[in-house]
């Protein structure tokens, strides 16, 4: 009946108490269930058993190093744009074991610990947030050192995914073509409307789902509904980012005076690698437990505003604070695009409300063009 | 060649875990400077152990940490693995208070290698300094091997001082099969009758056939930075020009992001990388 | 000395810059040019000597030698063939010798006379410029290798911190 007849196929509908009891079918299927909740003065993402549980009502106010939870009454669990706390630590935890040490024969091994078998369900998954999961299966599963702790992890991770209808301050995703709708890659995909979820399958396993919870073919208005919603969103996020040449524009202004400008104001604390869905770097550090014999070896996260990142035989490398800026953002916005694909941003705007300074890369990133068109 | 190939080819260990090996000879190279011979723990796993010139592997103390360390040995040599090591930090600093049969740990081979195979017919100059000179010695060991496969080959090497160079009772043997080694010194006392210089004046000082030229470099990387000076100066091109990059390691899987100039990480895309790649990065200050 | 002027012509002939010289300006030169033969330990000139030549090394190897009160003598530089020493005996400006010049193996040079060189240089400024612009090449590159020997490129920072 519409010109989207392929999408129509798999348009499917559940009433507002199914969300409940969908949460219910993954459980009784074995899942541990995920989804954001309202921590600390901030949305979070946490255990969620209920849909009471869900950040019903609640809305954020956010603005370059400015964070703010209104409860604002409406009716809807997911209109409340996501906060420093993301998805990432589920795929990839802050503190992993890589290795504990035995003692064998004058010797030693190495006993690697047992992948992960848990099976989790992630539920409230934003379409920026589905694509930083996308990017991070790009570098932790690359030949030839696929990571077989986050494979494990990622294997028995069930998704399901809201479409953003309510873009934050500081979003901007249709700028990167992560949102606010998803395309692929999850098991669901859910649209809140006010009477009903819009439910699209992505998998045979959310096929299996939606049909354990009694999905049915969802009615032309509620997909008018949707649709509406969704261009609203698109056309109002929070933030823009001009993403012509930018790769280009990032490798070929490195000695941009405009670094000096935005040095001034970086404090160098890393906020803004430590809430960015994408951001992969972590260090190894030693563990060892005296008089316990026990020793060994953790994977733990880090970001490129440390320090000590980088160095080499003849001493530091990005001493200072400018430089290490300056890598992070020429990394994000520019080298990943080589190593990965795509850009390493998602347009999820963490690191814009969450710097103290308030730094914002949608503003930064227009002093640096290319000089043909300056 | 992808580095999957490779790793393929060269039977990687498994996933961030080491395999014990126990050091089987150690050779005081300098005072500051040792080169150590690792055998696994589990033979099966030093027969099937193979690496390319160029390749490192991570060595690892327990309860301190990791290093990588250029593999110095020749291919072909399976009895052991070398790693000539240069004292200076805590992993380092630990390994040098270990003593014949002693464990360590050991990851790799890591990296990309030194391009030999696509430069058959070409003349070669290496030009190392300093504690640059053990990861090209397997490239010397393969070259000689194959000697008529290549034209003329030349080895430029400094050091500080006279009793920091490296290797040298190997000069002769190099010598013997046919390769110019030419050595210099930053500084010494009236009793050194060799050269005092800088590695990048010996470069200078070359007669080349620049299109049919490969370099091959490591050292310091100001040292490099010049050696590239005068190799472009003598219009060598830029994707004939092989640097073996240094960064922090500490996965040397390409994985943990710390090792990485501007899009390429030097433990899996290099340590060995042509000049071309590296050129906009190579002298931005502080990248 | 008709054996050692066509001997001295033969090797100049055989280096590129001279190559590149008219063949008036060839012959000035070699007019006030000639072939010296040193042996090992020979000293060329002493640190301090107003000693008035210049010269090409045309097979051997030539060491600098600064002698530091304290340290000793230490060797900061050695030339090879093709390279030229003591070219600051044609500066405009007359100096001491900065270092000693000492062969360290049996040598052959050509020795120019440095005050008949800057004379010839001062009456034909052609050939005065073709001269200064080769020089300024040696001292660039001398300038760079002693720029790398400043910055002691072999040193490490940290000894004892990181790996």
């Amino acid at each position: 009946m519409t010109a989207d007849s392929g999408r129509q196929a798999t348009m499917l509908a559940i009433p507002r108490h199914g969300l409940q009891k969908l949460i219910q079918a993954l459980r009784d299927d074995g899942f541990e269930t995920f989804g954001p909740l309202v921590r600390d003065g901030a949305v979070a993402t946490g255990p969620i058993e209920n849909v009471d549980q869900f950040p019903l009502g609640w809305l954020s106010e956010q603005d370059g190093g400015s964070y703010r939870l209104v409860e604002a009454g409406h009716p809807r669990f997911f209109d409340v744009t996501p906060g420093a706390d993301g998805w990432k630590r589920y795929l990839f935890p802050p503190r992993q074991a890589l290795f504990d040490l035995t003692a064998q024969d004058g010797s030693w091994r190495a006993e690697v610990p047992q992948t992960e078998a848990t099976k989790r369900a992630l539920i409230g998954v934003r379409p920026c947030e589905l694509a930083a999961i996308q990017m991070q299966d790009r570098i932790f599963l690359r030949p030839p050192y696929a990571d077989p702790f986050y494979r494990a992890r990622r294997e028995n991770l069930l998704l399901v995914v809201v479409n953003c209808l309510h873009p934050g301050d500081t979003c901007f995703c249709a700028s990167v073509g992560t949102g606010p709708q998803a395309q692929a890659g999850y098991d669901l995909c859910l649209t809140e409307l006010d009477e009903s979820f819009l439910v699209e399958v992505g998998s045979p396993k959310g096929a299996a789902l939606a049909s354990a919870i009694g999905a049915e073919p969802a009615s032309d208005a509620a997909q008018r509904a949707a649709e509406d919603g969704l261009a609203y969103a698109r056309s109002h996020m929070g933030r823009h980012l001009d993403t012509k040449d930018l790769p280009q524009r990032m490798l070929a202004n490195l000695e941009h005076p405009h670094w000096d400008e935005v040095a001034g104001r970086c404090l160098g604390c890393g906020s803004c690698a430590l809430v960015c869905p994408t951001c992969f770097c972590w260090d190894a550090e030693e563990t060892l437990v005296v008089g316990e014999g026990q020793q060994g070896r953790v994977r733990v996260w880090d970001t490129c505003f440390n320090p000590n990142h980088s160095y080499h035989a003849g001493g530091g490398t990005r001493q200072t604070v400018r430089s290490r800026y300056r890598q992070w953002l020429t990394h994000k916005l520019g080298s990943w695009v080589q190593q990965f694909g795509a850009l390493g941003c998602v347009g999820c705007g963490r690191c814009i409300t969450w710097c103290p300074a308030g730094i914002d890369l949608t503003l930064d990133t227009k002093a640096l063009q290319l000089e043909s068109d300056q | 060649m992808t580095t999957a190939d490779i790793v393929q080819d060269t039977q990687p260990t498994a996933w961030m875990a080491p395999h014990p090996v126990r050091i089987e000879a150690i050779e005081h190279e300098t005072e500051n400077v040792a080169t150590y011979r690792l055998a696994f723990v589990d033979p099966e796993i030093g027969r099937a152990y193979r690496f390319q010139p160029g390749q490192f592997n991570m060595l690892y103390v327990p309860g301190v940490g990791e290093a990588a360390i250029s593999i110095s040995s020749d291919p072909e040599d399976h009895d052991g693995v070398d790693h000539t090591i240069r004292f200076v930090g805590n992993v380092t600093g630990a390994i040098r208070k270990m003593a014949v049969g002693d464990v360590l740990g050991l990851r790799g081979p890591f990296g990309h290698p030194w391009p030999l195979d696509a430069y058959s017919g070409s003349d070669v100059v290496i030009a190392a300094g300093g504690i640059g000179l053990p990861p090209l010695r397997p490239v010397i060991h393969q070259l000689i091997l194959h000697r008529e496969n290549f034209g003329r080959i030349v080895v430029l090497y400094g050091a500080r001082s006279p009793d920091e160079l490296l290797f040298t009772e190997a000069f002769e043997d190099w010598r013997a099969h046919g390769i110019e080694v030419e050595v210099t010194v930053d500084r010494a006392e009236a009793s050194w009758h060799g050269q005092v210089g800088v590695v990048p004046m010996l470069f200078y000082r070359l007669r080349l056939d620049p299109a049919n030229t490969v370099v091959f470099s490591c050292g310091p990387e100001i040292m490099m930075r010049f050696v590239v000076f005068e190799a472009l100066a003598r219009k060598v091109p830029a994707d004939r020009i092989f640097l073996s990059m240094e960064r922090n390691m500490r996965c040397g899987q390409g994985a943990c992001g710390h090792c990485q100039i501007g899009p390429y990480f030097v433990c899996q895309d290099g340590p060995v990388l042509s000049y071309a790649r590296l050129e906009p990065f190579f002298s931005v200050e502080d990248f | 000395m008709n054996v050692s002027k066509t001997e001295l012509i033969k090797e100049l002939q055989a280096i590129p810059w001279f190559q590149e010289l008219s063949s008036h300006h060839f012959d000035t030169l070699v007019d006030m040019a000639r072939l010296v033969e040193v042996e090992m330990g020979e000293e060329l000139y002493r640190e301090g000597d107003r000693q008035d030549n210049m010269y090409i090394v045309l097979a051997g190897r030539i060491a600098s030698d600064i002698n530091v009160p304290g340290r000793g003598r230490r060797r900061i530089h050695t030339s090879e063939p093709m390279d030229v020493v003591g070219w600051s005996g044609i500066t405009p400006v007359l100096r001491q010798r900065t270092a000693s010049a000492i062969a360290i193996m049996p040598s052959r040079l050509a020795a120019f006379d440095a005050k008949a060189l800057r004379a010839a240089c001062e009456a034909d400024h052609d050939l005065g410029y073709v001269v200064m612009r080769r020089l300024a090449n040696v001292v660039a590159a001398r300038l760079m290798v002693t720029r790398l020997q400043l910055v002691d490129m072999f040193s490490h920072p940290a000894e004892g911190s990181t790996p």
